[in-house]
């Protein structure tokens, strides 16, 4: 045993360096193709040995003698004019121009998530050093090895950072926001991202020119603007670093939404400022109303992001509520639309980071419950995928370009502006706390104090605006990169790798894990009426005050418009009430197979009606999985076969899997049970029950309107005849299938997964009965508590396959 | 407006409020003001229910934020009005109507109906209900006693939510 585990360790342990050679080995084709583009437009004898050790480590097929016979004759057809010479048809051919773009980028996602994979493979290591560190260091280790070959490693072009690295991640942030402790926190958010970052920018610049005028550093040359410009754009905190390094301690949310959020925040400030001095370095100097235009460009910059985004929001939510009838396509309208928002909000020299935040927050709720529940999970994780990769490229990129690039090292200038930076940020964030704690009703603590300042990392933004600027304005351009390079790595290195000890040393409060509980929902719901109701008598307009007044707005006007169907009367606690269950639902078929169905609902619902456990269990003989698929198995092939609808292949839907129909079988069983329940109920009370068919319900959460047909389970529901005057008749069902109105019975089953609300015909009409259920009167509940006593002896077993005519009351 | 409050709410009475709910001078009499103007019939009462003054006071300290230096206070004192406690104590009787320190199913059922307003059916009603008190049950009595619903809430950042900024 000792022996096959010493023999496996070493093993694992190499793994992950096998994953760096095998992706440094994959991008030997990639530097030869740089030379062989190069030789294959120049000199001919270069081109065989290239070819040769190109080919080597992909070790394919081919000889290298035909390889290098068939370069010749392509090469002669893409040199026009001259003439062809008959020559044998080429069996292989490599053409590596044609696939270049897409192969290197291929290449180098690849790389990035293949060192990723293997950084989880040790633990030991990811544990001391977060993974954004790692991932420069391979950069740095990659950048030398291409630059050790001879050719010149690619740079992070900030063309390529702002419009592909770059919005994946905020989109992935903005979308997942939790909003309600954003909002909570807005104001101090704000004071640090607007107050703070000007402050940092400031007070940098500033002191980098008083620096700067010490004679014998040989920096006289560099004005005061140019100073404060690259104040500016070192001084904003960078989300992709804090979510880097934030995500993997687990910190408290408070701490997490503050830093974060400024972060985030902050590039109004950054966009302003920067466009603001790089355009006036030049003349090197500032008049009045230039500051004034700045000042309101940066509101123009921040609202006018906000309202980009909160526009395409909009239609976004109208336009998911149009697609109930192609589901495939339902993640890629909310990617579109964010994305369009913030080309849009760039294209404007607008805040394009708050235009996404915006677009993803707005259209987050409407969206949600428009599309499918594959829809959800898909955007889930195409945008954790899509922000995951984007971020380990930034970070190896970072460390790619600081080998790249021509830097100029001096030291006063580093030193001093990464010792500027700390006092910098750790006064500004002492500064503002204190003012901001007179107004907060929890303050923040010393503590917390602590870890905001030192989680004010620099990142990638920085770097990408640093190399933004111009040769011919500004000559000392390298200096500026050297030195944001410098406090990038210190702060992502340094601040990073630090910051989990510290953390634990401090023992600040840590995260959560647990999911919200129904109770919290219920309860804070009920305290948030509560505080609007006491902020109303003290005649106080605070913070309740006003959501509740949006909350108002969203409910009268927003969700009619955006959310398809019924579900836009829905309150928001039964549709987080919906969500859990259908958790739960997923949970138990995943974990237990069907065969616990039956203890499921025994546990979960009515506990005075436990002896109606029995009956329940009696219904549904509980199957494994494996017998079930027999028993299907055995009826296919032996039953006739009848007319069925074909399922012909169409792109455009998607095939049921097992797990969904598992499901939706668990659910169907719990609305039997709760059947039984409410039969008892109905001698009391009016039913006004939503209408539908668990086959609707299987529509609404499965979504696949053409791949589902009505089970033969059916034949167990409570066969309640219904009359055809009443509500609940076929033809009042205004849902997405159609091809279900071939239900002819309908039984009334209420249930919570289903979520159209309630129709509104079934107040019109039975009216008379329904005042019983609206007002809460102790009458009912005792009376209901005493019926279920009652029935609580079986008596003669009731058996809920005959049809009993059900007697609404009142009718 | 101002000259009346002041006539009308001795010192002596300022004094008292003072000591037993924590508010400050300044704004006792901003919220006597207050009190006055939602007082209609002028007869020193609010609604039918007779709260007076005091009992305005009273009810409103629980919404006082909790502050730092109270924190430290001695412990042989009273519980201050707006302790975690306390605040977790007004919520839990908005809920037990019949105040037998317990909350019933019935009486989540109706909580419940206030909030969710009337389109929703009872027995989807119900259902959360009793999910609501499966949850939070420990002793097996179906209903919520005060212990399990501060445990209930303990994640809850109760101090925060339930407190308004009184100005000065």
């Amino acid at each position: 045993m000792q022996a096959r585990r010493g023999r496996r360790v070493p093993s694992l342990r190499a793994l992950p360096f096998l994953f760096i050679v095998a992706a440094l080995l994959g991008l030997l084709p990639l530097l030869h193709s740089h030379g062989l583009q190069h030789m294959l437009t120049s000199e001919p004898p270069y081109r065989d040995p290239a070819v040769l050790s190109a080919i080597e480590p992909g070790d394919v097929t081919a000889a290298p003698p035909d390889v290098s016979q068939e370069i010749r004759p392509l090469t002669n057809h893409s040199s026009p004019g001259h003439s062809k010479p008959r020559k044998a048809f080429p069996v292989l051919g490599i053409d590596y121009t044609h696939v270049r773009i897409p192969f290197e980028i291929s290449l180098w996602i690849l790389l990035a998530c293949l060192m990723k994979l293997g950084f989880h493979v040790i633990p030991s290591v990811s544990n001391i050093v977060p993974e954004s560190c790692l991932l420069i260091v391979v950069g740095l280790l990659v950048g030398g090895l291409i630059k050790g070959v001879g050719e010149s490693p690619p740079i992070l072009k900030s063309d390529i950072f702002f419009l592909f690295l770059l919005p994946p991640i905020i989109l992935d942030a903005g979308y997942f926001l939790p909003l309600r402790q954003f909002t909570e926190n807005l104001g101090t958010i704000l004071i640090f991202a607007v107050v703070g970052t000007l402050w940092n920018a400031f007070f940098l610049g500033g002191l980098m020119y008083a620096v700067c005028q010490i004679s014998g550093t040989g920096l006289n040359h560099i004005g005061l603007l140019a100073n404060l410009l690259f104040g500016s754009i070192i001084s904003a905190v960078d989300p992709v670093a804090v979510l880097a390094v934030f995500e993997e301690i687990h910190i408290n949310e408070l701490l997490h939404i503050l830093v974060f959020g400024e972060s985030l925040l902050n590039d109004a400030v950054t966009v302003v400022l920067y466009h603001l001095f790089e355009e006036y370095a030049n003349f090197d100097q500032v008049t009045v109303t230039d500051i004034v235009l700045g000042f309101l460009s940066f509101f123009v910059v921040s609202l006018g992001g906000v309202f980009v985004g909160v526009v395409y929001g909009v239609i976004a939510a109208f336009t998911s509520r149009f697609t109930s009838h192609i589901r495939v396509i339902e993640p890629l309208f909310v990617f579109l639309y964010s994305y369009m928002a913030y080309l849009s909000a760039e294209l404007f020299h607008l805040s394009g980071i708050m235009a996404l935040i915006a677009s993803g927050v707005v259209m987050r709720p409407y969206v949600e419950a428009n599309i499918s529940h594959k829809s959800h999970t898909t955007i889930k994780y195409f945008l954790k995928m899509w922000s995951s990769v984007s971020e380990t490229l930034i970070f190896i990129f970072l460390g790619v370009s600081t080998v790249a690039g021509q830097h100029y090292w001096n030291w006063t200038f580093v030193i001093s502006t990464l010792i500027f930076c700390l006092i910098a940020r750790v006064l500004g964030v002492l500064g503002l706390t204190w003012f901001i704690n007179k107004f907060r009703i929890v303050k923040l603590t010393p503590k917390d104090q602590f870890i905001i300042a030192y989680g004010g990392l620099r990142g990638a933004i920085a770097f990408s605006l640093g190399y933004l600027l111009d040769y011919e304005h500004f000559g000392m351009r390298d200096m500026f990169l050297t030195a944001i390079i410098t406090v990038i790595f210190f702060t992502v290195f340094v601040q990073g790798m630090t910051i989990r000890p510290l953390v634990d040393l401090l023992a600040v409060k840590k995260k959560q894990e647990t999911k919200r509980s129904i109770n919290e929902e219920i309860h804070t719901q009920f305290l948030d009426h509560l505080l609007t109701g006491i902020e109303d008598i003290c005649g106080h307009y605070g913070h309740h005050h006003w959501k509740d007044k949006l909350n108002r707005f969203n409910k009268k006007y927003m969700k009619k418009c955006l959310i398809a169907g019924e579900r836009s009367k829905e309150p928001q606690l039964i549709a987080f009430y919906h969500k859990m269950e259908m958790k739960q639902a997923i949970e138990l078929v995943e974990s237990g197979g069907l065969g616990k169905i039956p203890s499921a609902i025994s546990t979960v619902s009515m506990q005075n009606i436990n002896p109606k456990a029995l009956p329940v269990e009696r219904i549904l003989p509980a199957l494994s999985k494996d017998k079930e698929e027999e028993i299907r198995k055995i009826l296919r092939n032996n039953l006739q076969k009848t007319r069925q609808r074909l399922r012909s292949y169409n792109r455009h839907t998607l095939v049921a899997d097992p797990y969904e129909e598992a499901w939706n079988q668990m659910l169907l069983r719990r609305q039997k049970a709760r059947q039984l329940e409410q039969k008892m109920n109905n001698f009391l009370t009016v039913p006004s029950h939503k209408l539908d068919s668990p086959t609707m319900s299987r529509a609404r959460i499965g979504s696949d309107p053409l791949a589902y047909e009505p089970k033969s389970d059916s034949e167990n529901l409570p066969i309640i005849t219904i009359d055809p005057a009443s509500p609940q008749s076929p033809e009042s069902v205004d849902l997405v299938n159609e091809e279900l109105k071939g239900m002819s019975r309908l039984p009334p089953s209420p249930e919570e997964e289903e979520e159209e609300g309630l129709v509104m015909h079934v107040k019109e009409s039975s009216s008379p009965g329904t005042d019983d259920v609206f007002t809460p009167g102790a009458g009912d509940s005792p009376s209901n508590q005493r019926m279920m006593r009652c029935l609580s002896d079986p008596g003669p077993r009731p058996d809920p396959e005959e049809g009993e005519p059900f007697i609404p009351k009142g009718q | 407006m101002g000259s009346r409050a002041s006539t009308l709410l001795r010192d002596e009475e300022i004094e008292e409020i003072k000591k037993e709910t924590g508010f400050s001078h300044s704004q006792i009499t901003r919220l006597y003001s207050r009190f006055t103007s939602l007082d209609k019939g002028e007869n020193g009462t609010l609604r039918e229910d007779q709260v007076n003054f005091r009992g305005f006071m009273r009810t409103l300290a629980h919404f006082r934020p909790i502050e730092d230096n109270e924190k430290s206070k001695d412990q042989n004192g009273p519980e201050p009005l707006n302790s975690r406690s306390n605040k977790l104590h007004f919520a839990f009787r908005l809920y037990d109507l019949d105040k037998d320190d317990k909350i019933s199913r019935d009486e989540l059922l109706q909580v419940l109906r206030m909030m969710v307003g009337v389109n929703i059916s009872d027995e989807q009603l119900g259902s959360i209900a009793d999910r609501t008190i499966q949850e939070a049950d420990q002793d097996g009595d179906s209903a919520i006693s005060f212990t399990e619903f501060v445990k209930v809430l303990e994640k809850v950042d109760v101090e925060q939510k339930m407190s308004i900024r009184f100005l000065h």
